[in-house]
């Protein structure tokens, strides 16, 4: 907060110079953040610009204005302020208690510890006191407090390992090195240190840095994004460092990307606006209706009304006129209503955040709701886009299988169910547990099988052919990887024995079964999604040269020797692998002369030292020696999907929402996660765009759209999967319409390579093109723009990442908490919003058109047949309550037959409940009832002798007939709405008749002690021991009400939608957990719905693109070309090496 | 009406009491409405109401009310008072009538306005109230354009509702034979709200009454000032005259009955208003001919439920036949689909069947 004025002219050109150990010349933002909406002072004008921002609330301001022109109000002057402030005194209280929060927040980060060099010591302080130019030391695990560049360090060579997923959610290490020049420095040098930096103005790219470090007495040097450790990361793997200040508080690129949410606002929220829109203007043609009235009653009446006296009645103008029924009718439009959705919304949240099905027990992470706003359009979604890492999958790679020589292992069929039972208890027990656990290998391995030899050299194998560094903590050997394959394999067979023990930078040690081999490692022949593979070539202890390789099967396969073995046998397994979901790995190795390898080195030397396309001679070098395979088999990883995926999945295809997943992830990755997760099946016929070309792809999209001919623009069973290099022709304006067109045909979407703006531009497209409501969900940083962007945004909580749940709507622990999440939360929420709203609007219309009949018998003067207080408090007392246990309490049906029956979700999710007709209806309907409510008591007293002793009676005896009659009805108009009653339901629908009730008796006897109302003075003792108004009191309610109760129930009797059987059953069901069967086949056959593939199979699909083949499911991840390669990263390492320790 | 059931809460015994709210698991009854749901209650309140209705049709029936418009009858005077010159010329008028029937018990006089708008928001709020609870006089500030006379001083009561008052004079006389005329006995006291009486109006405190209203000017409508209204009895005398508190009570529409006099049944009126001769002699000062308004008497006998109006009784009995009707038609749409109808689930099964 205290730098505005900084941050707005933090563009990258300003330079700033930071000076060493001379904190005066050092003057820049403070490091305690803020992330407050409010302080103390700014909180009453900030609040009342918020609100008056409003257009409701703005024009109930504008009425209370109007109401202080002397004579114009026939309400009083403050009849309008008192509701309004109550309002906005409550939903301050809101604004309060969330900024409080905030507030703690901040204070729990600004007040965290950390240790600075100052005054020649190190000294402990809060965060809040940091200053750039500071030195701080930070150690093992901590968060780092401000952004700062590395100084040195404890480790070799002064790197660090940082993570970083609370800023971009990558999970891999980040390595940090420290300049040369500075490598050395310990306490004893700082103090006499001096110079200067000089850097960029705060901005928020993460990974650039421009800056100089100018030491005294030495050359300038720069300083790069590789020596610079920003504010939010965590210091890994290393025991300390110490790093320069550079940035604080709001300046730090952590906070700079932190900007605001972009507002969103639910489509029930526009379309509500829309009819306060329509309510104001039926406001303003009941005003001039009744303007008109006035002028004909005074032609017709106006001769000579002497009691009201000569200049008394004619003198106001039309203008004037309008303004005091302007004011007459004001309330029309539902003071309250916004008040009451925030309300109900907040408590809606809560619910939300208190669900323990949606409690993630693991680490103890509750569901939230980060925004009150969407709650309802939750009940809406029709587009889901998912990301996959971490999302559908918990990024936890396991053994699952192989096939060593054309025996199939570890198939026991039993393991996956109890595994993901064990799931949601304990995330870490899954790779304890649920790894490859097949007996019958080490059988056949220990009694001499035929398949020994092979088994051992397929073990052998993995055990050598990685990039893994082992890290030796105490006893433990810990697997650093870059590959979260590799390092599956590697603890894989760990478990069986071949213990991968130390690297060196030219050898590998491993243990086989007790006796350790060491290999000695001659080349690396790194991955890339091109290859498909990786090779080592090693001397093996015997002195032999051999090459290890494990690829893709493709790749693999086109190597094969001819003598090879197994190869039909291993290519089932594969397909067998893939239908499973798992990832593949084809496992092979040929032997090398050293004739051979020699002549390969000289080749390999010359490649590697060309300066054009290195990578590219590189990779035909590689190609060269890889050939002549011999086939060893095949492994099968699983990538861990989270507990209930697959069931989610279809339950969320039942409620006919179309799923997309989005991933950066590989094509291969993609498919087999969507096979494993059942969002594809083996016989669904998928579509694949893979072309380098703006021609290629628009044919490639015209003929699936033609060979889909009528299907077109249906749900078919049918699969796109596309790639993000594709997908930037298909979003071409030329061809993006057809391609939409193709791609809301197929009933699920896998889109793959993607970067982060093209998963948001496809969910914008998708937004635009069919306007229905879209959900995105991810975990990491590259999901945040299609959270922000989709109508609703869901990040996964609980990982380390928080960037997408910084920025998402909803936050929950596990993806599977979405079906909780949309087809209880909502559904219920969907139908409690809207009902709450049309109520809200229907007890206002009931309420305020009376004045317009009253109008019709007095002349159009603008009197007011209630009390004036009556009116103003109506919204805020009498009938505040029921809107807000309709919009909290409300259950269409019980949480039970929602997730059974997922196709109730389409009722909310087709916006049945809240359109324009209903709305119309509704408000014709509170017309009839406000009509009903005067005309009868109107009859009832127009003979004026309801009396006992013949007292006669005067308009306000009328109105306040009329009131009552107004509560109970609107009261138990709730009630009818209400399908779901529970003691809140009774408290609020009694209570609120009871309340007025009360108020009645208590008002009528204030005048004259306290000088309020005299006109109600002496009203209860008369108007409740008159006979007529408790004849009223049941008649009248009813008359209003029967017409809806019969219209209901013929509606539910001759029309049986599946809601209404839904409920009948729950009815029908005492205490018994199941449905009964003919409910369990009514789900069944709603979901036969869906146009099935019957249909399908008739249509030829011309395209190559279109794949019919079984999948292989060869899937790898590995970074590529990162600073460092894989090779020069290994070849740096020696375990055996103990850890040079510095220490300060 | 309709029919409610518990549903079983199955997780609920297990669970702390907060956490039912929690997880909203609240036991709840859930309202179904269909047709067997609410035929019951159709038919129940249909008998009710048809019930009521009866009654209170028989009990109207039972009234005995007469009312005569005199407007018309006194023409001569009605225009007299077209003009407000003439305010200070007297003008009685007689009319004649005969009670064909006893009208047994107690006996209401009413005076009637017709198109007289009590109910204009100009003339409701054109009063003071905290001067007519007797705490400040001189409190006007509400009651243009008769807050002040010409000479400045406030009037009491002020305000456009206190000067329109109804001033006619209405004495009923009861004509035994062609030569013995007898007044009959009124109560001009207990016609007004308790409320209004000791409560709302209040006289100004002081030794007597006419120097309590000191600085203040009568209404200009007014023949003599406020503390003049009964000079006999004190209770009935300036704000408390009960003629002025009925009037001052606005009615809701522009035709409008104002309790005037009671019957005291002493001698020949103890049983109530025997038949025979019966005439009105009515002093006739308030102008309506202006207004195009209509003025009548109502004398009225009063039953449990009120006055002769049929309208709630009819309505009962018509609420209570829709009712019924809809019941039946509703029963008999259920028994039709009852053999036709199959559920949602069995229809999807034929279809599928089909297919």
């Amino acid at each position: 907060m205290g730098c505005q004025h900084s941050l707005q002219g933090s563009d990258a050109s300003k330079v700033r110079t930071i000076y060493l150990n001379e904190p005066i010349r050092n003057n820049f933002c403070k490091n305690s953040i803020s992330t407050a909406k409010y302080s103390i002072w700014s909180f009453l004008p900030r609040y009342l610009c918020l609100q008056f921002s409003k257009a409701a609330n703005a024009f109930f301001l504008f009425i209370t204005i109007l109401q202080q022109i002397p004579d114009v109000s026939p309400t009083g002057k403050y009849t309008t302020l008192l509701p309004l402030m109550i309002i906005l005194t409550v939903s301050g209280i809101k604004e309060i208690v969330e900024d409080y929060k905030r507030h703690m927040a901040d204070r729990l980060v600004n007040t965290k510890n950390t240790i600075v060099f100052r005054e020649n010591e190190w000294k402990v302080i809060m965060w809040k006191e940091v200053k750039v130019g500071d030195i701080v030391k930070a150690s093992n695990g901590q968060f780092l407090p401000a952004d700062m560049v590395l100084i040195s360090s404890s480790e070799p060579e002064a790197t660090c390992y940082v993570a970083t997923s609370n800023l971009d959610g990558e999970t891999n290490l980040k390595i940090r090195q420290a300049l040369l020049e500075t490598a050395e420095m310990q306490t004893e040098q700082l103090s006499s240190l001096s110079g200067k930096i000089e850097c960029e103005g705060p901005n928020r790219h993460f990974n650039t840095f421009i800056g100089t470090l100018y030491l005294n007495g030495k050359s300038p040097v720069a300083v790069g994004p590789d020596q610079v450790l920003l504010r939010g990361t965590q210091l890994k793997n290393t025991r300390w460092i110490l790093g320069i200040v550079v940035y604080t508080g709001s300046e730090t690129k952590f906070m700079q990307n932190s900007i605001q949410l972009p507002l969103k606002r639910s489509t029930v929220e526009k379309v509500t606006n829309v009819q306060i829109l329509v309510l104001f203007l039926l406001l303003l043609a009941m005003s001039l209706v009744s303007c008109v009235g006035a002028i004909l009653w005074k032609e017709g009446h106006g001769g000579d009304i002497w009691y009201i006296g000569t200049k008394g009645y004619s003198s106001h103008s039309l203008g004037f006129d309008i303004l005091v029924f302007i004011i007459l009718y004001h309330n029309l439009i539902p003071i309250s209503l916004l008040v009451t959705l925030e309300i109900v919304k907040y408590i809606q949240a809560l619910f939300i955040n208190w669900d323990e099905d949606m409690h993630y027990e693991g680490n103890n992470v509750y569901a939230m709701a980060r925004t009150s706003n969407l709650n309802e359009e939750l009940g809406q979604v029709k587009y889901l886009f998912s990301d996959k890492t971490g999302t559908l999958t918990c990024n936890i790679m396991t053994l699952k299988k192989c096939t060593i020589a054309g025996i199939i292992y570890g198939n026991l069929s039993s393991r996956s169910d109890t595994i993901l039972d064990n799931l949601s208890a304990s995330p870490s027990a899954i790779t304890e547990s649920g790894g490859f656990n097949d007996p019958t290998l080490l059988q056949n391995f220990e009694n001499g099988h035929p398949t020994r030899d092979y088994i051992k050299e397929f073990l052998t194998l993995l055990c050598v052919c990685h990039t893994v560094v082992p890290e030796r903590d105490g006893g433990n050997t810990t697997y650093q990887a870059s590959s979260p394959d590799e390092a599956a394999l590697v603890k894989g067979i760990k478990k069986l024995g071949f213990v991968f023990t130390t690297r060196t930078p030219s050898s590998v040690t491993i243990n086989a079964m007790g006796e350790n081999f060491t290999f000695e490692i001659l080349n690396i022949l790194e991955f890339s999604s091109n290859r498909k593979r990786m090779s080592v070539i090693v001397r093996t202890p015997t002195g032999k040269l051999r090459l290890y390789c494990k690829g893709a099967d493709t790749v693999i396969y086109e190597r094969l020797s001819d003598d090879s073995l197994f190869v039909k046998e291993t290519l089932t397994h594969l397909e067998y692998f893939a239908k499973e979901g798992l990832r593949t790995l084809c496992i092979a190795y040929t032997d090398l002369t050293e004739k051979q390898y020699q002549q390969w080195l000289m080749e390999y030397k010359k490649a590697s030292t060309v300066i054009q396309d290195r990578r590219q001679s590189l990779e035909e070098c590689y190609d060269h020696i890889e050939k002549e395979f011999l086939l060893l088999g095949a492994t099968a990883i699983e990538d861990h999907l989270q507990a209930r995926v697959p069931e989610t999945i279809t339950a969320l295809l039942n409620a006919n929402i179309k799923i997309w997943v989005l991933t950066g992830d590989k094509q291969e990755t993609a498919i087999n996660i969507a096979y494993s997760c059942k969002l594809l099946s083996a016989k669904m016929p998928c579509i694949r765009l893979n072309s380098n070309s703006l021609e290629a792809t628009q044919q490639a999209v015209n003929q699936n759209c033609q060979d889909l001919g009528i299907l077109l623009g249906e749900e078919n069973d049918l699969a796109l999967i596309i790639d993000g290099e594709t997908l930037k022709y298909a979003f071409h304006p030329e061809v993006k319409r057809s391609f939409v067109n193709l791609a809301l045909s197929c009933r699920a979407v896998l889109c793959c390579r993607l970067s982060p703006l093209q998963k948001a531009e496809i969910v914008d497209v998708v937004k635009k093109h069919v306007g229905a409501i879209t959900l995105a969900i991810g975990d990491g940083a590259n999901d945040v723009g299609m959270i922000q962007m989709a109508h609703v945004g869901v990040g996964i909580s609980g990982n380390e990442g928080m960037q997408a749940t910084n920025n998402s709507d909803f936050a929950i622990a596990q993806f599977s908490y979405l079906e909780k999440l949309l087809l209880v939360h909502g559904a219920w929420n969907y139908f409690r919003v809207t009902k709450c709203i049309l109520y809200c609007f229907y007890k206002n219309v009931v309420l305020y058109v009376i004045e317009l009949w009253f109008a019709f018998v007095n002349g159009f003067s603008g009197q007011i047949i209630f009390e004036r207080w009556c009116i103003g408090l109506y919204n805020v007392i009498f009938t505040s309550l029921p809107p807000l246990t309709l919009g909290i309490f409300e259950q269409c049906c019980s949480e039970k037959s929602l997730l059974r029956c997922p196709q109730l979700y389409r009722i909310s999710q087709a916006g049945k409940i809240f359109n324009t007709k209903v709305f119309w209806f509704q408000c014709i309907n509170a017309l009839v009832h406000s009509f009903i409510l005067f005309w009868l008591p109107m009859k009832m007293l127009e003979h004026d002798m309801v009396l006992q002793g013949g007292y006669t009676t005067d308009y306000l005896f009328l109105g306040n007939f009329i009131y009552t009659y107004v509560v109970v009805t609107v009261c138990l108009k709730a009630g009818l709405d209400t399908l779901s009653w529970n003691k809140f339901n009774h408290l609020a629908i009694w209570g609120s008749i009871i309340i007025w009730l009360v108020f009645f008796a208590i008002y009528s006897f204030l005048w004259p002690t306290i000088p309020v109302a005299p006109e109600m003075t002496g009203q209860v003792s008369v108007v409740l021991v008159c006979p007529y108004f408790w004849l009223g009191f049941f008649i009248v309610p009813i008359v209003c009400l029967i017409l809806n109760l019969l219209w209901t129930s013929i509606r539910n009797t001759c029309n049986g939608t599946l809601l209404e059987e839904v409920r009948k059953m729950e009815r029908g069901r005492v205490q018994e957990l199941h449905l009964p069967t003919a409910f369990e086949k009514s789900v069944k056959t709603e979901h036969l719905q869906l146009p099935l593939s019957s249909q399908l199979h008739k249509v030829v699909f011309q395209d190559e693109s279109v794949d019919r083949s079984a999948p292989r499911g060869y899937a790898f991840s590995q970074l590529e070309q990162g600073v460092i390669t894989q090779e020069e990263l290994i070849r740096s390492y020696d375990a055996t090496k103990i850890k040079t320790s510095k220490s300060l | 009406m309709t029919k409610m059931k518990k549903t079983s809460q199955i997780c609920q015994s297990k669970l702390p009491d907060n956490t039912a709210l929690k997880q909203q698991q609240l036991p709840a009854y859930r309202l179904q409405l269909s047709a067997t749901g609410v035929l019951s209650g159709f038919f129940a309140t249909g008998a009710f109401c048809l019930g009521v209705g009866i009654i209170l049709i028989l009990s109207a029936k039972s009234i005995k009310e007469i009312e005569i418009k005199y407007t018309k009858i006194c023409a001569n005077c009605a225009e007299l008072r077209e003009d407000a010159i003439n305010f200070d010329k007297e003008c009685t008028c007689s009319i004649p009538f005969y009670l064909s029937e006893t009208m047994q018990g107690n006996v209401y006089l009413y005076y009637k306005l017709y198109g007289f708008y009590q109910n204009l928001y100009r003339y409701i709020l054109s009063r003071s109230n905290s001067q007519l609870v007797g705490t400040d006089l001189k409190d006007v500030g509400n009651c243009a354009p008769f807050s002040k006379s010409h000479n400045g001083t406030p009037i009491a009561p002020c305000g456009a509702i206190a000067n329109s008052i109804f001033n006619d004079t209405i004495i009923l006389s009861y004509n035994l034979n062609s030569s013995i005329h007898m007044e009959v006995p009124m109560l001009r006291s207990g016609i007004t709200w308790w409320t209004d009486k000791y409560v709302k109006f209040r006289n100004p405190s002081a030794i007597n009454l006419s120097s309590a209203f000191t600085g203040t000017a009568k209404p200009p409508y007014w023949s003599k000032p406020v503390y003049e209204l009964d000079l006999e009895d004190t209770e009935n005398n300036g704000f408390l005259n009960d003629d002025f508190i009925v009037w001052m009570r606005t009615a809701a529409f522009p035709t409008f009955k104002k309790l005037y006099r009671r019957l005291n049944r002493v001698q020949y009126f103890i049983e109530g208003l025997p038949a025979g001769n019966y005439s009105f002699n009515i002093t006739y000062n308030f102008p309506v001919t202006r207004f195009k308004g209509e003025k009548s008497v109502v004398l009225s006998t009063l039953t449990w439920s009120g006055g002769s109006s049929l309208f709630l009784g009819l309505a009962y009995t018509v609420t209570g036949a829709v009712t019924w009707l809809a019941a039946f038609s509703m029963m008999a749409i259920h028994l039709m689909l009852k053999e036709k109808r199959t559920l949602f689930i069995e229809r999807f099964e034929t279809e599928r069947d089909r297919a």
